[in-house]
């Protein structure tokens, strides 16, 4: 027990709830969701671990992971809008014929 | 098994009984009990907080506070039947952040998170819920799928993961060692002082290339986001009617 473990505690719990979502929810703007959620969780983990260690690469990778989620954000839902023009549906179920 | 690892699990448990119950399914019967069983696990987890965490140092009522918030928000997100007020409560997730980076002196990342997330992804969340809206709740929004496996495999990951990070001793030799090589290292900033200031500093002196990387894969996925959500028109070959007589200036086929 120290002064990251709290943070660090509370980044898994994050993770692992994007991960219970990405896994159960049906509907693709849910999943991307769950993803963002655990993005959050390494935030927290980056920045705790970065302050404990006395560095701030850890603020300045927490930066760089924000670019990805905007960048994932912006494909994300350009091939939601792209896949529900096709299906009009969101459902993941509908997509099961790339199961191969 | 000491009894306090026993009460790290149970809450543990606790809280993925309440996932499960709370995730959305064909009989609504089973969400007040979830909630009454999530409310349990959430006053669990801070009544541990309260006991252990709070003579650890660096550790006050507002790192409790958000950190309830935020996981009851991110629970929230994954258990709504509707996708906006998933968006909404990820939006409060946000928010229970900003306190906690706040308090551990990353000011520039806070605001930058509510910038880039509330802002800016949250806005295009919106918008491609609001395009693709169903009429009232669809079917697959009102059933989860494989809801007990997901359960288990996220919070068997979360029980294992978390218990042992908190029986792990403070390692208080390892960090003196590095806190002294950084400081010998010639791009020392000082997180005390002017946070912007430093993580500009930081940023533009060792990590230039991540940084200009990072504008070029934005670029990338711009142009990536518009090829594929263009709307696809049909080539259709325009056969370039005959001027009449006397007519000038070019002629502008129908796009």
């Amino acid at each position: 027990m120290n002064e990251v473990t709290p943070y660090t505690i509370l980044s898994v719990i994050l993770f692992a709830i994007g991960i219970v979502g990405f896994l159960s929810r049906r509907n693709l703007i849910i999943i991307f969701l769950s993803t963002e959620i655990m993005f959050q969780g390494v935030i927290i983990n980056l920045v705790a671990m970065g302050r404990f260690y006395g560095r701030l690469d850890g603020q300045v990778f927490a930066l760089f992971l924000l670019v990805i989620a905007a960048v994932e954000a912006g494909l994300a839902l350009g091939l939601v809008v792209l896949l529900y023009r096709r299906k009009n549906t969101l459902d993941v179920e509908r997509w099961s014929s790339m199961w191969g | 098994m000491t009894p306090w690892s026993l009460l790290v699990y149970g809450t543990f448990l606790l809280g993925g009984a309440a996932v499960y119950l709370l995730l959305p399914r064909t009989d609504r019967s089973t969400r007040t009990a979830g909630a009454i069983l999530g409310i349990g696990a959430l006053a669990a987890a801070m009544a541990i907080c309260g006991r252990y965490f709070l003579d650890a140092g660096g550790l006050n009522a507002v790192f409790i506070l958000s950190a309830t918030v935020a996981i009851a928000s991110a629970v929230m997100v994954i258990t709504q039947v509707k996708p906006v007020y998933s968006a909404l409560y990820f939006i409060l997730l946000i928010l229970a952040m900003v306190p906690l980076l706040l308090i551990q002196n990353a000011e520039f990342l806070a605001i930058a998170l509510i910038i880039v997330y509330a802002g800016a992804i949250l806005v295009t969340y919106m918008f491609v819920i609001m395009l693709s809206q169903q009429n009232a709740e669809s079917v697959y929004d009102r059933r989860a799928r494989e809801p007990f496996t997901a359960v288990f495999a996220g919070f068997f990951t979360m029980a294992i993961i978390a218990g042992q990070l908190a029986q792990l001793p403070a390692p208080r030799i390892l960090q003196g060692t590095l806190v002294s090589s950084a400081a010998a290292s010639p791009i020392q900033t000082e997180p005390e002082a002017d946070n912007t200031e430093a993580i500009g500093e930081t940023l533009l002196a060792q990590y230039l290339i991540g940084f200009e990387l990072a504008g070029v894969l934005l670029l990338v996925a711009m142009i990536g986001a518009i090829a594929l959500s263009r709307k696809r028109l049909p080539v259709v070959a325009h056969a370039i009617p005959a001027k009449p007589p006397g007519q000038i200036g070019r002629e502008v086929p129908p796009y």
